[in-house]
Parts: C-alpha cells; sequence; structure tokens
C-alpha cells in the first residue's frame, strides 16, 4: 500500500502541473484581456450595442463626430464629414482596426477585468474624447480626394505639436449607414477598412528625391561642388539600361534646385550613383523610411528602401522613388509628412498625434504621451534641403512642396500622384503628405488641387482666423 | 431622491458576485465533508513476534511482508525475499498469499498455495521468523495519521441534505438568472429544467440514503453540482440538448451505482479481464466500423437516433483493467498483457482521428503502468514510442500539424481555421471579467463546439471566469481526494483505479482548457461533467464510481 501511496506522485505532478497551467492562464488573461476583447467578431462590443454607453468623439473645435443618443451610436450629421473621418473615428463595428472607437473601445465601452464587458449601470461613466482633426479641413480633403475616384489618402499635421489636423483616406463608407459587403460590391470596397494615412504604403516617385538631396547634402556628394549636376538629355544610359525624365522631356543642364523644382530624373540618377547605395542607405533608414513608428499605438506602414549594391541602373532608378522587384522603393503618406515636419523644424520631428484631450482620465487609462520628437536628419542638412524644395502658395499659404508622379504602368499611364511638402509660415507650422494611388494623372494636377483645398481650411485651424 | 435603478442594479449586482462565492462554498463543504466521519486510525489486527516480543500493528487492507524497505511490514530477515509474501482482508477474513518468495510463507506449518485463510492466533512463518495474528486491540500505541484525516475540527460534516439543498439553490439561481435573459417567448423554460434536474438530483439522492442507506453522499453532490451547472448552461442554447444531457446524467447515474456494485470484489478485474479486454476492443472497433466522420474524428456511433462514443465507455474499462490487488501486482510483474491493450486502445483511437482521445488513453496508461509496477523505464520506453508515434502522425495528418502551427500563435491565425475557436474562447472569457455577463447573456453560444470541447469560454462569458476556474479545481481536487485515501481503501485495486480515474479526469480537464485558451495546442476533448455529450457525462459518472468506491465506508457501513 504505501507503495502504491509513493508511486501516485506521477498523478500529483499533472494535477500541480494543472493547477500551475491555470495560475498561468490566469496571468495571461490579466496582461492580455484588454486586448482579447477588441476583436471584430466580439459581439459584446460590435455592433451599435457595444457603443450604448460611449462617450463622445469631438474634433478640435468641439464638433460632435459621435456620440450615443438614447442607445444609439449617432455619427456627425454631415454625411461628407462621417466619410472622411471614417478612419480616424471608425464605426459601430470593429473592422478598422486603427480608428479611434476601434483602439479605445475597452474604455469608451467601460470595460474592467473586474466586470468584464458587464459592469452595472450605476458604475459606468462615459468618457468623452478630443481628437486633434478639423472636421471642415477633413470633408474638403476628403470630397476633393474622392472625385479622383482613386485610392489614396491625404494627411495634415502641426510638426510644432504633432497634431493632426487632417486625416483622409479613400474608398470610405458613411459610419450611419455602413454597406453590407458582398461578394459583388466587394471590389467596389476593396481595402475599406484600411486607413492608408497609417496603414498603407505606396510607391513614391519623385517625392523620394528629397531623400535623395539630403543624402548628397550631408555627404558633400562631389557633383554638388561642381556648376551643374548634369547635361539632361530627356534620357541617358546608366549601367545596363536607360533613366527617362517624365515624357522624356530634355533640362539642360541642371543644378540641384532646378533639379528638385523640374524634377529631373537624370539629375538625381547621378546623384544616386555619386553618393552610392551604402550611404543612400543610410539615409534612407536614418529618416525613417524602412522603419515604423507609432502613432497613438497605432504602427505605421513600413515603407521600403534598398539600395542595390551592384546594379547602377535599379540603384538610378531608386534614387528617384521608383525601383524593381526587390528594389521597389515605398513610403508610408504619414512618414513623407513626419520627414517634411522634420526638414521644415530643422531636423526634429514631433511625433503626430490624433488625441487632443479626454475626460474621466481617459488618456492616462490610454498611455498617450505627447510631446515626443525624434532627429530624423541634422539639422544643417535640413536648412539645405528646404533651401532647395520648390516654393508653392497653397491655399494662401506659402509653402515648400515636391511633386511626384510614380509610374506604375507606364503602357496604360498609371500612376501614383503625390504630393508632400510644408508651410513656411510661422503661425501655421503645418506638413502634408497627399496621395492619389493609380491614377491617369499626375502629382502636379491630381495630388497638388487637394492639399491646395485643405490647407487655406487647415491654416483657419491653426491660425483661428 | 431615491434612484430605484440604483437598487436594482445593486440587487443583480449582488447576485452575480453570490453565485461565484457559493460555488467556492459549495466546493469547499463537499470537500470538507470528505474528511470526516471517518473510522479512527487503529490497527485492523497485529502480528506479534513470539521470540522478539515485537508487536507489530496491521494498518492497511492489504500489506506487503517482504525484506524490502518499500514493504508494509519490513522483516529484517536475510531469509525473507525481498517482496516475500502479502496480508489482505477480505470480506471472509484475513488471507496470507505468497508472491513468488525464494523460502516460501507457511500457516501453522502448512506451506502457502495461493491465498490462505489466517485466523487469530494462527502462526505465520516467513523464513526463519514467525509471526502470530493477533486482534488490532491488542496494539495500543498511538499512530500516525494522514495529512488529509488529520486535525479535522470536532464539528460534525454537513449534514448531506443540506449539502444537496446548497446545490438545488445554486442551480435555482441559476434558473433565475437564465429567466432573466429571456428572449420573450420561453421565459419560463429555465424554471422547468431546473425542476427536472431536481428531481434528478433528490431521485439520487433518496435512492442512495434510503434504498443503499448509505451515510455519505458528498462525492455525488459534487458530481451532481458539476452535472447541474452543465444542464443549466445549455437551456439558452439549445434547450433539447439539456435534457438530453439531463437524460445522460441519469444513465450515468445509473451506471455509477452499478459499477460500485460490480467492483465490490477488488479480484473481480483479475478473474475476468480477458473476456471484457476482447470486448473492450470489439466495442471500440464499431468505431471504425459503424462510425461516421464527424470534425475529422470517426469516433461516433448512430443506432438509429441514438449516437454515442464507445471511446468514452472504454475509459472506464481501461481503469477497470489496469488496476489490481496487491498480491496479484506482485505476482504477475510484467505489464505485457496491459500494454498491449493499451497500443490496441491507443491505436484505435488515433486510427479514428480522435487524438484527443488517444491521448488520454496514453496519458492514463502512464499512470496505471507506473502505478502496478513502479517501473520508471517502462514510462520512459513509453513516452519515447509516443513522440515517435506523434511526429509520425504529424506527417501523415496535415490537418494536425496545423493546429500545432497556431499554436501560442492563435492571434495570427483568428480567421483561419488554426486558431480561429481559440480566439473567440480567450476574447469571450476577458468579456465575461471575473461575474460573466449572465447565463443566457452571452455570444460565445453561437459558435460551433461552444457547449462541449469551448465550454471553458461558454462558462466564463456567461457565470464569470471564478466560476469556471472553480469548477475545473473542484474536478482536479479529486485527485487530491483520491491520493490521501489511498492507503485507506480496500485493496490496490482501489487505490490505483481512484487515482488513476481522477488522473484521467485531470489530464482531461487540462486538454479541454489548455487546447481551448491556447496553452496547449487543441486536441477537442470535453471538460469532464460540464461539457454537453451524452457518452461523455456517463462515462464522468463511471469513472466517479472508482472514487467512490475507494472510500471503505462505501462498502461497509451501512446507516
Amino acid at each position: 500500500m504505501k507503495r502504491i501511496l509513493r508511486r501516485s506522485t506521477l498523478v500529483l505532478i499533472f494535477t500541480i502541473a494543472f493547477i500551475v497551467g491555470i495560475g498561468f492562464f490566469t496571468v495571461e488573461l490579466v496582461m492580455g484581456a484588454k486586448d482579447w476583447i477588441a476583436q471584430p467578431y466580439n459581439a459584446h462590443v460590435s455592433g451599435s450595442s457595444g457603443l450604448e454607453e460611449a462617450g463622445k468623439i469631438l474634433d478640435r473645435n468641439g464638433n460632435v463626430l459621435a456620440e450615443t443618443v438614447d442607445g444609439e451610436r449617432m455619427y456627425n450629421g454631415d454625411e461628407g464629414v462621417r466619410r472622411a473621418l471614417l478612419h480616424t473615428v471608425g464605426d459601430n463595428s470593429l473592422n478598422i482596426s486603427t480608428a479611434v472607437q476601434s483602439k479605445y473601445r475597452s474604455l469608451l465601452t467601460n470595460y474592467s477585468l473586474i466586470w468584464g464587458l458587464n459592469m452595472p449601470q450605476s458604475m459606468r461613466t462615459s468618457r468623452d474624447i478630443t481628437l486633434t482633426v478639423d472636421a471642415p479641413t477633413c470633408k474638403t480633403a476628403y470630397e476633393a480626394l474622392e472625385t479622383t475616384g482613386c485610392k489614396g489618402a491625404c494627411v495634415i499635421y502641426n510638426y510644432k505639436t504633432g497634431e493632426v489636423i487632417c486625416s483622409v483616406s479613400n474608398p470610405s463608407y458613411d459610419p450611419q449607414n455602413p454597406p453590407e459587403i458582398t461578394e459583388e460590391n466587394q471590389s467596389e470596397y476593396d481595402g475599406v477598412y484600411l486607413d492608408n494615412v497609417l496603414s498603407s504604403a505606396f510607391t513614391p516617385g519623385s517625392i523620394f528625391k528629397i531623400v535623395t538631396a539630403a543624402a548628397a547634402l550631408e555627404n558633400n556628394a562631389p557633383l554638388l561642388s561642381q556648376p551643374s549636376i548634369c547635361y539632361c538629355n530627356g534620357t541617358e544610359t546608366f549601367g545596363s539600361s536607360d533613366v527617362h525624365c517624365y515624357g522624356w522631356m530634355p533640362h539642360g543642364s541642371v543644378d540641384l534646385r532646378r533639379a528638385m523644382s523640374e524634377s529631373c530624373n537624370i539629375a538625381f540618377a547621378h546623384l544616386a550613383l555619386d553618393v552610392g547605395p551604402e550611404k543612400m542607405q543610410s539615409m534612407a533608414d536614418k529618416i525613417g523610411i524602412n522603419s515604423s513608428f507609432n502613432v497613438d499605438d497605432t504602427p505605421t506602414a513600413k515603407g521600403h528602401y534598398k539600395a542595390p549594391e551592384t546594379d547602377d541602373n535599379v540603384l538610378a532608378w531608386t534614387g528617384i522613388g521608383q525601383g524593381f522587384d526587390e528594389y521597389e522603393d515605398k513610403v508610408n503618406p504619414m512618414q513623407m509628412a513626419v520627414i517634411c515636419g522634420a526638414i521644415a523644424n530643422r531636423g526634429s520631428a514631433m511625433n503626430p498625434t490624433y488625441i487632443k484631450s479626454g475626460t474621466g482620465g481617459i488618456l492616462e487609462m490610454m498611455g498617450i504621451k505627447h510631446n515626443e520628437s525624434h532627429n530624423l536628419i541634422n539639422s544643417d542638412t535640413a536648412q539645405k534641403v528646404d533651401d532647395v524644395m520648390p516654393s508653392y502658395t497653397l491655399g494662401g499659404v506659402n509653402a515648400h512642396a515636391k511633386t511626384g508622379t510614380a509610374e506604375i504602368d507606364v503602357s496604360n499611364n498609371i500612376n501614383n500622384a503625390w504630393f508632400v511638402g510644408y508651410s513656411t509660415e510661422a503661425d501655421c507650422p503645418l506638413a502634408f503628405a497627399c496621395v492619389v494611388a493609380r491614377t491617369n494623372g499626375i502629382g502636379d494636377n491630381t495630388a497638388r488641387p487637394i492639399v491646395d483645398a485643405a490647407m487655406a481650411q487647415a491654416a483657419k485651424a491653426v491660425r483661428g482666423y | 431622491m431615491f434612484d430605484t435603478s440604483v437598487v436594482f442594479d445593486a440587487g443583480v449586482v449582488g447576485l452575480r458576485m453570490l453565485m461565484p462565492l457559493f460555488a467556492i462554498v459549495i466546493v469547499y463543504q463537499c470537500y470538507a465533508a470528505m474528511r470526516r466521519r471517518r473510522r479512527p486510525e487503529k490497527p485492523l489486527v497485529s502480528l506479534y513476534n513470539p521470540n522478539t516480543g515485537g508487536m507489530i500493528p496491521v494498518v492497511f487492507w492489504e500489506n506487503s511482508i517482504g525484506r524490502s524497505k518499500a514493504s508494509d511490514i519490513i522483516v529484517n530477515d536475510l531469509s525473507v525475499s525481498r517482496n516475500h509474501c502479502v496480508l489482505l482482508r477480505r470480506s471472509a477474513g484475513w488471507f496470507i498469499s505468497d508472491v513468488g518468495s525464494l523460502t516460501g510463507t507457511f500457516v501453522n506449518g502448512v506451506r502457502v498455495n495461493g491465498r490462505a485463510q489466517v485466523l487469530i492466533d494462527d502462526i505465520i512463518t516467513v523464513g526463519n521468523t514467525e509471526y502470530q495474528l493477533k486482534r488490532g486491540d491488542d496494539f495500543t500505541s498511538p499512530l500516525r495519521t494522514n495529512w488529509f484525516f488529520s486535525k479535522v475540527s470536532d464539528k460534525p460534516a454537513i449534514q448531506a441534505w443540506k449539502l444537496m439543498l446548497m446545490v438545488t439553490l445554486f442551480h435555482l439561481f441559476m434558473a433565475v438568472e437564465a429567466m432573466f435573459w429571456n428572449d420573450g417567448t420561453n421565459v419560463y423554460s429555465p424554471l422547468v429544467l431546473f425542476f427536472a434536474l431536481a428531481a434528478v438530483e433528490w431521485g439520487f439522492f433518496s435512492v442512495s440514503y434510503f434504498a443503499l442507506r448509505r451515510v455519505n453522499f458528498e462525492l455525488e453532490a459534487l458530481g451532481l453540482f458539476l452535472t447541474g451547472i452543465g444542464v443549466m448552461m445549455l437551456v439558452r442554447q439549445v434547450e433539447r440538448s439539456a435534457y438530453v444531457q439531463l437524460i445522460a446524467s441519469g444513465i450515468g447515474i445509473a451506471l455509477y451505482c452499478v459499477i460500485i456494485k460490480f467492483i465490490e470484489d477488488p479480484d473481480r478485474s483479475d478473474k475476468i479481464r480477458i473476456p471484457v479486454m476482447i470486448a473492450a476492443v470489439v466495442f471500440l472497433s464499431t468505431s471504425i466500423l459503424l462510425g461516421k466522420v464527424t470534425n475529422g474524428a470517426a469516433n461516433w456511433v448512430y443506432i438509429g437516433s441514438i449516437s454515442f462514443q464507445p471511446s468514452e465507455f472504454v475509459k472506464t474499462i481501461f481503469i477497470f483493467i489496469g488496476a489490481g490487488a496487491l498480491d496479484k501486482l506482485q505476482t504477475k510483474r510484467n505489464l505485457i498483457e496491459f500494454i498491449i491493450f493499451s497500443i490496441v486502445c491507443v491505436g484505435l483511437c488515433a486510427l479514428m482521428g480522435d487524438f484527443g482521445t488517444a491521448l488520454i488513453f496514453f496519458v492514463t496508461f502512464l499512470l496505471i503502468a507506473f502505478m502496478r509496477s513502479g517501473d520508471i523505464k517502462t514510462v520512459i520506453l513509453a513516452v519515447a514510442a509516443a513522440v515517435f508515434g506523434v511526429v509520425i502522425v504529424l506527417r501523415f495528418k496535415p490537418y494536425v500539424a496545423s493546429r500545432f502551427e497556431a499554436w501560442r500563435h492563435v492571434w495570427e491565425y483568428a480567421n483561419d481555421p488554426g486558431g480561429y475557436q481559440q480566439v473567440r474562447v480567450l476574447t469571450y472569457v476577458a468579456s465575461g471579467g471575473l461575474f460573466g455577463v449572465g447565463i443566457g447573456n452571452g455570444y460565445f453560444k453561437q459558435y460551433f463546439a461552444s457547449e462541449s470541447d469551448l465550454v471553458f469560454g461558454l462558462v466564463s462569458e456567461e457565470m464569470g471566469v471564478i466560476v469556471a476556474i472553480v469548477i475545473a479545481l473542484a474536478v482536479a481536487l479529486l485527485m487530491i481526494y483520491a491520493r490521501a485515501i489511498a492507503t485507506r481503501t480496500r485493496s490496490t485495486f482501489y487505490s490505483i483505479s481512484s487515482c488513476c480515474a481522477a488522473g484521467l479526469l485531470v489530464v482531461q480537464l487540462s486538454l479541454n482548457i489548455f487546447g481551448a485558451t491556447d496553452i496547449l495546442p487543441l486536441t477537442g476533448v470535453t471538460f469532464p461533467f460540464i461539457s454537453s455529450g451524452g457518452s461523455s457525462i456517463i462515462s464522468c459518472w463511471g469513472l466517479l464510481a472508482f472514487i467512490k468506491a475507494a472510500d471503505e465506508r462505501t462498502y461497509s457501513i451501512k446507516r
């Protein structure tokens, strides 16, 4: 009998292992519960019922973007505003995971570890969140973007404070009447849950010349000490193949300033080779093309820059924002806005945020840290890049900006149209990035008008007049 | 100003917080009662050594005698074998059985062959040592008591009917909660189900109390408490299943009584093991011959409108075959017969694609093999063979491998088969908080298998994670109980069968809970007593019978 008792220790070990396992699960539950509940399939939080007790979402001027009235979630009265801010505010579902109503659903719905999602009514508090975005600016930008009929994004942010004034993404839908996405209409809504500002990366085209210029300026590229970089015939052979300017247009003898303003590909192809793959790569990495950063807990989509070690032709193309296959350039719109902000702000970029303030201690619970900045380039280089940036007047605001047209499909004339830059007026420190993907237009005639329209409103929002 | 909504709120909150507390009290009371009203720790008989004048207390029903330090009665005599003989008690009296000693065992000078009866004052000779069998009262020194039974307060245990009242009240609260969350059509159906459940509970109690005249009912109360939770959980999900589950529970309880009667003689397992083994294998094979493939495993047999899983019933037989009386364990050392039987059982389960059950059989085999032989080498060898087997399975059954792929990364597979179920369990466990959202108020019930393989998520969401963990611990603690009474059983047959039955339940519980919550790969086994499933609940009651039978009072004391 004693032997049997001793041998039963093996069974006891299983039981102890089980109890340890339960302890382990409890730890996992405590650590992970907040993330576990915020799932699109969780019927307690998705759908209108999940937001029954949720507080208001307001824009920077106190315009109601979403609120609960008699247990129903009501969005802004203007459909244009609703569609423009869908990706920022979110809808009843949790499908747009980067939206405020999705990310902070557990705070909005009074989730607690003790009560789960079923906190007693009298203990619930409604917490309001005030966003940094300006509803009229977003509406203007979105309407301009929507008319292109293309996938795209436009973001404007204050590079001194980090406040995002405008952030819109197309395609979108009306959160008050969300579409039922079926097999028949799914192509129309392809990518609709993705916020292109934060979660997409597109081939940049000529806006990438800002990075190439920064690399050349920082490393004192030998070509820059000559009176002109090169003589442009509209096309030239690099390595095994040709590089051409847009429309094979010759630019003649170009220096850096003209190369920027006329967007001469040949000149930047020369510069990229002059800088060399190592230093091109190092500048792209330093400025954050290949990395992701957090905007209020949401990681941005990584861009992509890989300098080919041996192929001069591909290196030339990557220097003008194109590249091929594994060397194809990609950038994220928010990342580009931050780079522009850094140039305007002497090298240091304020981290963007969508959250201005909140009630009921919601900011502390979110763990939002404002006023964080990174040094993306040294201030000297930023100054030099600023000097060569082309000047524009956008919605009455003086700005430095760069257009970009990435040729996606030359035979069908399909491009990514870009426009990125920053205001040069001290009372309106705004940086912006706008992309219209797979359009027949080019940066100057497709992306610039969107920024032009939005900047007038954005400046008003920042200046207050 | 008086706000009535606050009062209502406080009431709802109060009831919700009461339930976990109540569950803890019930489980505590069940286990506390198990410690009480035990026979005082006294020798059953004693052995008097006329040469030295020493007196040895005989405290167990079965005692190994030998030179080995691990023997129950150690004889320091070089002419005695390490394992010499076994002194055991049966209903007909005391017997001695030689277990292959070199020099033989003698009673009053006659060499023992097989079991020989020993009467008081008879002389037992082992080697050069003689003992005279004396009454237990002749030994007067105090004995060391087992921790489980020591320091038990003098307060009498909670009376069985009071415990039953608490269990029934708990189920009534569940019914009230479920009535509150009605969809407007079946408002009172939980109450109807509750009365049916209470009838089964009190019917069983009456049979045990009046017909079988048993004094203690705490193990049954624990089983009924768990079974009732499982039944009531179903009322707002698939009401029909709740009644099916209740009927199956009734059959399970009947089986429970039959098994207890059947194993009254601990030597029966040895006598009829061959035909039972053959019957079990044939029964298990029907799954393969008649079974239909359901969710990747052909472990269901359909006869008319009744379907069942033979593997669930074979679990009970497996335990029955594996255990044995002490003298049989010591004479027949090799496990070959049982190993072959186990390989066939595990193999058949694997062949059906029911890898969860195969794993349960395998672990139970390890437990039984080790408890019988104490041979760690066999265990290591078996584990090595199993690892090899798993590698083979993963090679040829890619869908099993896909589960391993998602394991510990389920969030990356949230909408793929590998992780779909687990992430939903986690989400709804977290949604329920500590106290749950109320029975019938959850959403997890709409998912496939939420009432069976994933029931941990259902209970956690609707009743809160505290209740879910308390009922899991209630099952797991059966092992602690089985081990505490392991030396006080009427035979090693009961010690082994109860420990291994409890071990089987713990293994099954682990696979169920940890599989559903992504701590282990998901295997698809049921939560003992709680999961919906007729075969499963019947087999749980069958296994509980072994634990009940291990209690020496089950057969001896009548009210």
